[in-house]
C-alpha cells in the first residue's frame, strides 16, 4: 500500500494540510460552510488537475487560494445566486436538543461572523487574506490580481464597515 | 477615481491621514480614493503605509477569533479524499452548478452495488481523519435571515454524545424509507444503508422540520454510537414532489459515493445487519 514518495505526494500532503485554511477562506467568501465546502471541493479538484502548473518554490497556499477565489467568482457569475447567508446551518453554532440555542461559546464571535458576511464580496476576499491569513498587502495583491492600493482601500472600507456594524450591535471593544 | 493632483513623488498625505486610511476611520470618500490611486502609482507610498500598519489590530484579531472554529473543525472525509485518492490525470473539473443539480443518488434498486459508474471505493481510508462530530438539531438560532425556520441540522464539533437520542434510535432500528417521528426535531427518514470499507454500518438519513431539510451520513462507531461523516442542508424545495434521497445535499451524496463498499442493504437483509451493527 505504501508507495515511494514522489514530488506529487509531498505536494498532496501539503494540500491536505491546507484544507482547513482553505475552508475558512471559502467560508468567508461564501457565507455558509456548505457553500464553502462546495467551493473547496471544486478547488481541490482543479488543483489536482493542474498540479503541474504550481511552481515549486512559490507559495502553495497563495496558489490554492487564488484557485478557490476564481472558482467562487465563476460560480457566482454562472449561478447568479447571491444567496442569503444561512448562518443557522453553521456547524460551529451549537444548539440544544430542544431546539433552543444553549451554548454559543462566544456570542461576539457569531456577531463578528455575521458582520463579515455582510461585507461586499470584493471586500471579503481581502479580509480573508489580510486579516485571517495575515498575508501582507503585497501578497494579497498578488494572490487577488489587484493593485496594492486597492487592497489597502478595500481593507480600509471593510474595517470601517465592520466597526460600524459591530458598535451598532453593541459588541466588540 | 479622479486623481486629485497626486503625482508620484509628491505625497500630499499626512501620517494621520494614512493611519486613518488604514484603520478605516477615514470618512472622506474622495480622500480615500485619492490615497488608493496614489498608492497604486507609487511603491514608496505603499511601503510607508505598510510600515504604519505594523502593530496590533483589534478588528483583525476579532475576525480571527470569530472564524477560528472553522479552522479547527474536522475536515469532511470527501474533501481529503480528493487530494489523497485522485490521480492528477484522471481528475475532472467539477462544474459546481451542474454538480448541484446533476448529482443524483443511485436508488437502492437492482443495480445497486454494481461497481462502476459513480461508485468509488476509498483507497486511503486510513488517511482520512476520523470524525467525532455531534449532531444537534437546532431551531431558529439567530440572524434575521429570510430562512430562519426551525429544524436546521446543526453539527457541532464537540466531544460527547454523538447523536441526539431520537436520531440515534432511528439509526439503530428504523428501516430505510420509513418516516420516523423525531418529536421536537421534526421528521426523520433513513435513506440508504450500507457498509464502508472498514465494515462499519453506515446510514444516510434526512431530517425534515418545517420547510428545512438536512441530510447527513453517519457510521456506527466502535462505542456503539453513531458518528457523523458528512452533513449538508438541502436547497429549498423546487417542487412539491420530494424524492427521499434524490435531492440530497451534494456533500452527503459525495460522502456516500466515497465510502460505500457493499451492496445497498434493504429489507430483511438490512434489518438483520442492523441487529448485529
Amino acid at each position: 500500500m505504501t508507495r515511494p514518495m514522489n514530488p506529487d505526494d509531498t505536494t498532496r500532503q501539503a494540500l491536505i494540510a491546507l484544507i482547513p485554511r482553505l475552508r475558512r477562506f471559502a467560508r468567508v467568501l461564501t457565507g455558509t460552510i456548505a457553500d464553502a465546502d462546495d467551493v473547496v471541493q471544486a478547488s481541490l479538484e482543479k488543483a489536482m488537475l493542474n498540479l503541474d502548473q504550481w511552481q515549486p518554490g512559490t507559495r502553495l497556499d497563495s496558489w490554492l487560494f487564488r484557485i478557490a477565489r476564481n472558482t467562487w467568482v465563476d460560480d457566482r457569475r454562472r449561478a447568479h445566486n447571491s444567496k442569503g447567508h444561512d448562518d443557522i446551518g453553521e456547524m460551529i453554532d451549537l444548539a440544544g436538543d430542544d431546539g433552543v440555542a444553549v451554548v454559543e461559546a462566544s456570542n461576539e464571535a457569531r456577531m463578528v461572523r455575521a458582520a463579515v458576511d455582510r461585507l461586499p464580496a470584493e471586500q471579503r476576499d481581502v479580509v480573508a487574506l489580510v486579516m485571517l491569513e495575515e498575508f501582507s498587502y503585497r501578497e494579497a495583491a498578488d494572490a487577488l490580481d489587484l493593485p496594492i492600493g486597492t487592497v489597502m482601500s478595500r481593507l480600509s472600507r471593510a474595517k470601517a464597515a465592520l466597526a460600524k456594524m459591530l458598535t451598532a450591535e453593541g459588541s466588540v471593544q | 477615481m479622479t486623481s486629485s493632483g497626486t503625482s508620484a513623488g509628491s505625497q500630499p498625505f499626512t501620517d494621520a491621514q494614512l493611519a486613518a486610511f488604514l484603520d478605516g476611520t477615514l470618512d472622506d470618500e474622495a480622500l480615500l480614493d485619492a490615497i488608493e490611486a496614489a498608492i497604486n502609482a507609487d511603491p514608496a507610498l505603499a511601503e510607508r503605509i505598510e510600515a504604519l500598519a505594523a502593530g496590533e489590530d483589534h478588528t483583525a484579531q476579532a475576525v480571527r477569533d470569530a472564524f477560528a472554529p472553522v479552522l479547527s473543525a474536522p475536515v469532511p472525509d470527501h474533501l481529503t479524499q480528493i487530494v489523497a485518492a485522485t490521480a492528477p490525470d484522471t481528475a475532472e473539473v467539477v462544474d459546481l452548478a451542474a454538480a448541484r443539480t446533476a448529482r443524483k443518488l443511485p436508488m437502492p434498486a437492482n443495480d445497486a452495488g454494481t461497481p462502476g459508474s459513480s461508485w468509488r471505493w476509498p483507497q486511503f481510508g486510513a488517511m482520512a481523519a476520523s470524525l467525532a462530530l455531534g449532531v444537534m438539531i437546532g431551531g431558529p438560532l439567530l440572524t434575521g435571515g429570510a430562512n430562519g425556520g426551525a429544524g436546521a441540522l446543526v453539527l457541532a464539533a464537540v466531544e460527547g454524545p454523538s447523536t441526539p437520542t431520537a436520531v440515534a434510535a432511528m439509526l439503530d432500528t428504523a428501516p430505510s424509507g420509513q418516516a420516523v417521528d423525531l418529536a421536537s426535531l421534526g421528521t426523520g427518514e433513513v435513506v440508504l444503508t450500507f457498509r464502508n470499507a472498514d465494515g462499519a454500518l453506515c446510514r444516510q438519513f434526512m431530517v425534515e422540520a418545517g420547510s428545512n431539510t438536512s441530510d447527513a451520513l453517519a457510521c456506527a462507531g466502535k462505542d456503539g454510537g453513531w458518528q457523523v461523516e458528512a452533513f449538508g442542508r438541502r436547497a429549498a424545495q423546487s417542487s412539491e414532489m420530494k424524492l427521499a434521497g434524490g435531492d440530497a445535499a451534494v456533500s452527503v451524496v459525495a460522502a456516500v459515493d466515497e465510502m460505500i463498499a457493499s451492496d445497498v442493504l434493504i429489507g430483511a437483509d438490512e434489518a438483520a445487519q442492523l441487529k448485529q451493527k
